[in-house]
């Protein structure tokens, strides 16, 4: 049966061969213009400042709410322990951990160099760690599973492209980037409906995330007049006017209200 | 490979006479018309017929299947299967001698070869997970993507593929050809002891016919009346495989009233083999056809005997059932041409666990006269 196909393949192959030598000398085409290199801005260390402070939750302290794992067996034994909501994480003196900080507005027309070490995202005990986590618009997101079930990551983005992905135990880190600013995109696992992160991306290196103690640092910060922004996966967002002076240290607290 | 002792019984292969022809579907009837017009462009050759002699038989498929397909210019016969069988384990159909049909489809792993790719000749690394062949008579194009239409269009390929078997039609046919053995089964087979490639691959063809599994619980079950072939488990699995509104797998993997081939023939891009940037790795049957709508689809595989044929999927990417059932779960990876029965489906541990205790009561009962012959 194939052979009878042979001679109208070679002959549509002559065909196309000699329609292939008549038209197309190769062009050069090396006489394009290189782009022009990218203008990187690199902060002067001599003027350089920063910015701290602390983030406070006014509310009631949370009692911590069991998350039940039962639904997926591997997870509660791969849990070690037990998972509790971090969606509101209070510590002691009030202080408010996993709240995102950031530059919002005062680095316009300034290009900031993307990071070469990834951030990574551990799938390990049914949980995402860290919770919530800055990158870079094009710093590469490395996406780990250490666990012995099957994740499916879904940042649910909204500004850059939403996705999901399987990743067997076992399956080799994904890498993935995003290449717009977008504060923030919620992530969760298609099978395990308590996993949760949060990704903001910018395209700069100023954003921090509150410690357990609630203190954060964006240092290496330009002198300058900034909106310094902060959210907070329950308790909304806040903005206020900061000015750092060369060489100074700004201090801006938060404090949100409970709920 | 001698060693596939339960698959040898030296009985006669079939040994009922054809009685009735049965009804021949459409398709396959095009397609010798087709050749038949086509004959005077093959010239010389067409003065060897490759027309099946000897004794006519009858397949008789088991509970779950359905009557199979057969071409009306390759009516199996005794000898033609006999002689499929035995060129199915020749490992001189390729270049260095060291591979068969078998070596990739070794019939101690139900006709699969275990590996993640195709291993060929010189360890040659193919792209794709080999296909088991049995129950392979009932679809209407083979391989991944869909590129030959029948069995004799299929058994050719591997023989001359650079990375598998890769050994040129006519250095196939010379080999054959020194050896008297073969130019007996030749003449049983076909008439005369001429040996061309069209005779091979219809004498592999008639015996893949053969090739067939059914009868597992999951028949008994449903075709058999038998209501404890399956498990509790096994029938909530069943239920979940079924409902669109939950599994939603019997919409590629289908079951029919009286047989079940647990494929739609058909392809689909469910999102296996997307990279890193989100694109695809292999078009699949875009390469065949070039519609849009068929980039990275591949053919639904049958899930027969699927608890012997790990790893899967076209790429070899998932390792266990489990996995397979977890990669439905939280549905896929996305990319542009996701078949739209393809969305994460609610899914709890208990019912991915049930589902992959369903996948396994579909080991059926294995061929027999289907492992190597001894030589006479
Ligand atoms: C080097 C390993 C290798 C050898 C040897 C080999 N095959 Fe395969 N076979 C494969 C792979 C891999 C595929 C799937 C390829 C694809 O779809 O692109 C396949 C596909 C098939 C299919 C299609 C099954 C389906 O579901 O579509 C059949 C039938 C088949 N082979 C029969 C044979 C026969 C007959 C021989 C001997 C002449 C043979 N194979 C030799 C690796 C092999
Ligand atoms: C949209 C059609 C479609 C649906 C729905 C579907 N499948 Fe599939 N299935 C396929 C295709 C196509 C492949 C091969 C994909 C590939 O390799 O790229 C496949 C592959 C598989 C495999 C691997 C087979 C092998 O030999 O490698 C298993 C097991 C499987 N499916 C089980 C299921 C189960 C269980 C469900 C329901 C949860 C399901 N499928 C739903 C089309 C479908």
């Amino acid at each position: 049966m194939k052979n009878t196909l042979t001679p109208t393949c070679l002959f549509l192959a002559l065909v196309l061969m000699c329609m292939g030598c008549s038209t197309k000398a190769p062009l050069n085409t090396a006489s394009e213009a290189a782009p022009n290199p990218v203008q990187y801005f690199h902060v002067d260390p001599a003027t350089a400042g920063e910015v701290t402070g602390k983030v406070s939750y006014a509310g009631p302290k949370p009692t911590p709410k069991k998350i039940d794992m039962s639904e997926d067996p591997a997870c509660v034994s791969a849990h070690h322990g037990k998972a509790v909501d971090e969606s509101l994480l209070v510590g002691p003196n009030h202080s408010l951990a996993n709240a995102f900080v950031y530059i919002k507005s005062g680095l316009e027309g300034k290009t900031f160099e993307v990071p070469v070490t990834p951030v990574v995202i551990d799938q390990s005990g049914c949980w995402f760690h860290p919770r919530i986590l800055g990158v870079q618009t094009n710093q590469v997101v490395k996406i780990v599973n250490s666990d012995p079930v099957t994740h499916n990551i879904h940042p649910m983005a909204e500004i850059n492209r939403e996705w999901n992905h399987s990743q067997g135990p076992g399956d080799p880190a994904l890498t993935r980037k995003f290449i717009k600013p977008e504060i923030m995109i919620p992530v969760k696992c298609n099978i395990h409906s308590w996993m949760r992160a949060y990704i903001g991306v910018l395209d700069h290196p100023y954003f921090a995330v509150s410690k357990d103690d609630g203190t954060f640092q964006i240092p290496n910060l330009p002198p300058g007049t900034y909106t310094l922004a902060i959210w907070q996966e329950r308790l909304g967002t806040q903005e206020r006017q900061i000015t750092v002076a060369p060489g100074q240290h700004a201090v801006a607290d938060f404090t949100f209200k409970g709920k | 490979m001698s060693s596939a002792t339960i698959l040898k019984t030296p009985a006669a292969l079939f040994p009922q006479p054809l009685r009735s022809r049965r009804p021949i579907p459409l398709d396959r009837l095009i397609v010798p018309l087709l050749t038949v017009l086509s004959l005077p462009l093959t010239g010389c050759r067409a003065k060897i017929s490759e027309m099946p002699a000897g004794t006519p038989i009858t397949i008789h498929p088991p509970l779950g299947l359905p009557a199979v397909p057969v071409p009306v210019d390759n009516q199996p016969t005794l000898q033609t299967v006999a002689l499929g069988r035995r060129l199915f384990y020749e490992q001189r159909l390729s270049k260095d001698n060291s591979l068969s049909c078998a070596s990739c489809h070794n019939p101690k792993l139900d006709f699969t070869d275990g590996r993640r790719v195709a291993k060929g000749v010189g360890g040659a690394t193919g792209l794709r997970n080999v296909p088991t062949v049995l129950n392979a008579a009932y679809l209407p194009l083979l391989f991944w993507d869909g590129r030959a239409k029948d069995l004799e269009q299929q058994a050719g390929s591997p023989i001359s593929d650079p990375i598998e078997m890769n050994q040129s039609h006519k250095v196939t046919v010379a080999k054959l050809a020194r050896d008297p053995e073969y130019r007996t089964m030749f003449a049983d087979a076909f008439g005369s002891s001429d040996i061309t490639i069209g005779r091979v691959e219809k004498a592999l063809a008639s015996f893949e016919r053969t090739l067939l599994s059914g009868n597992s619980a999951f028949d008994r079950y449903r075709y058999g009346g038998d209501n404890y072939a399956l498990s509790p488990a096994q029938q909530r699995g069943l239920a979940i495989f079924i409902d669109p509104n939950k599994g939603n797998c019997a919409a590629c993997h289908t079951i029919d009233p009286k047989y079940a081939l647990f494929t739609d023939g058909k392809f689909h891009n469910i999102g296996v083999g997307v990279d890193d940037e989100g694109n695809l790795k292999d078009m699949g049957r875009y390469n065949q056809t070039h519609v849009d709508s068929d980039r990275g689809a591949f053919k639904t595989p049958t899930l027969r005997n699927i608890e012997n044929t790990a790893p899967y999927m076209h790429d070899g990417s998932l390792q266990t059932l489990k996995e397979v059932v977890d990669f439905y779960a939280g549905g896929g990876n996305s990319n542009p041409y996701l078949d739209k029965d393809i969305r994460a489906i609610k899914l709890s541990g208990q019912d991915r666990a049930d589902l992959v205790e369903f996948l396994k009561s579909l080991s059926g009962d294995l061929p027999s006269n289907a492992g190597p012959t001894e030589k006479r």
